[in-house]
């Protein structure tokens, strides 16, 4: 959790947390995200300027289109966490547009784009080193 | 799972999602609850690894000055020498200096008290949508909401939301930032727009008589009742009359370097009250002088 606030602290607007959320829904792990999804949402919420609401909206479009993929994918594949992210890039972009004249905001469109770009091709390669630091724990093997 | 099924949850969710946004919008609880936590811990995850980074940093800078030390310090030596005889001829120059220093400290009186604090990050996560920095003082540390922010070389914004040791500053350069301003030579007021990062400002409102020119420099007015009076804010790049108003169209710049800071002060509101520039007022009231017919 404190390297994702300091890899956030580092480049802005990235969401680090999310490839903890996509993990915990590919192992179906749903005890440990009842009480880590509403932190990561204070988290969010705590450290972003915007008005409270636009992060429950994004992790909503993150677990739609994961439950969505799942339907059609093997979840546990790089190919399908690659399509996801490319999705969630369009998600972030969308969330932003939409949430921008609810809270009377105004929309950086360029600064949003390269945002939402940013996200699409960090989550791959994150969940692709969490995965691969998770297989290495003798104790996750061990289960 | 049905499609109609599904379309229900879907509507339920999107109704209980509406209902708390809508409560939230008047009661702020769940703003204020998130600044609570999720920016405290932040704030407390940063401001360690800020303190390992200078440490680190120091460390480093004195490995490097310690190699190369022993072939400064016989250079150094020399230096001293010169520098001591330069010293005892520029006495004159050290008073200049002194007279400089005092200029140009910050116009504030006794009604705002600063206070030092470190920046932690710039904007962090997908909610920071709005131009901010995120500094090492919160509410119980003196960055209370609407606190406003300065540099020795002018304003920098004011605190937007605040957790107990850390807090969010909304830059002036954010588009929704407005700040009420002078420009300093011809007193003309106007308000000052922020365009994003990394874009000039634009100082709205300004009349079309007024004498504004570029590289004039642009001072809060406290008109605002947000900002002390006299705090210098940017410089005029552009004066031009408007073609779509009938005020003037002008471009700043920001005196403070936003990208790069590093320390900030905070200008906490003493309360004490604001001393008088123009002398105690009459006890007694004095009206105009009496028409010479009327004085016996």
């Amino acid at each position: 959790m404190a390297g994702a606030i300091i890899l956030q602290a580092a480049v802005p607007g990235l969401d680090v947390l999310t490839v903890g959320l996509i993990i915990l829904l590919q192992e179906r792990d749903y005890k440990n995200m009842l009480w880590l999804l509403p932190l990561f949402i204070l988290l969010q919420e705590g450290m972003g300027t915007r008005p409270f609401g636009a992060v429950i909206v994004w992790y909503a479009a993150v677990i739609v289109l994961f439950k969505m993929g799942r339907w059609l994918f093997e979840v546990e594949n790089f190919i399908f966490v690659f399509l996801l992210s490319a999705c969630l890039g369009a998600a972030y972009y969308a969330v932003a547009w939409l949430m921008a004249p609810l809270q009377n905001l105004p929309l950086d469109v360029q600064g949003t784009l390269d945002r939402s770009l940013i996200q699409a091709i960090f989550v791959p390669f994150a969940w692709r080193l969490l995965v691969a630091t998770r297989h290495w724990n003798p104790h996750d093997q061990e289960n | 799972m049905t499609l109609r099924r599904l379309l229900l949850l879907a509507g339920t969710l999107l109704i209980l999602f509406l209902g708390m946004y809508s409560w939230n919008q008047r009661t702020r609880f769940l703003d204020d609850l998130a600044a609570k936590l999720g920016l405290e811990i932040t704030g407390a995850v940063l401001t360690p690894i800020r303190s390992a980074q200078d440490t680190a940093e120091s460390m480093w800078d004195r490995y490097f000055d310690l190699v190369s030390v022993r072939e400064e310090n016989e250079a150094l030596k020399q230096k001293v020498a010169e520098l001591e005889a330069r010293l005892l001829a520029n006495g004159e120059d050290l008073a200049e200096l002194k007279r400089l220093r005092a200029l140009v400290q910050l116009p504030v009186d006794q009604t705002w008290r600063p206070l030092g604090a470190r920046v932690l990050s710039g904007r962090m996560g997908p909610n920071a949508v709005l131009d901010s920095i995120t500094i090492s003082r919160g509410y119980s540390t003196g960055g209370r909401p609407g606190t406003p922010l300065v540099t020795h070389l002018g304003l920098v914004g004011r605190v937007l939301k605040a957790s107990a040791h850390s807090s969010i500053v909304l830059l002036l350069t954010d588009p929704s930032s407005r700040i009420a301003v002078f420009s300093q030579e011809t007193r003309a007021p106007g308000i000052l727009v922020g365009m994003g990062t990394g874009q000039k400002l634009e100082v709205n409102f300004v009349q079309r008589d007024a004498k504004v020119k570029p590289g004039e420099i642009l001072i809060t007015s406290g008109l605002d009742g947000k900002y002390p009076k006299g705090i210098p804010v940017a410089k005029v790049l552009k004066v031009a009359p408007s073609d779509y108003t009938q005020f003037m169209a002008i471009k700043a710049d920001p005196l403070v370097d936003l990208q790069h800071l590093e320390e900030v002060l905070l200008l906490e509101p003493t309360g004490a009250p604001r001393p008088l520039d123009l002398g105690e007022a009459p006890k007694e009231f004095i009206g105009p002088p009496a028409p010479k017919s009327a004085t016996p």
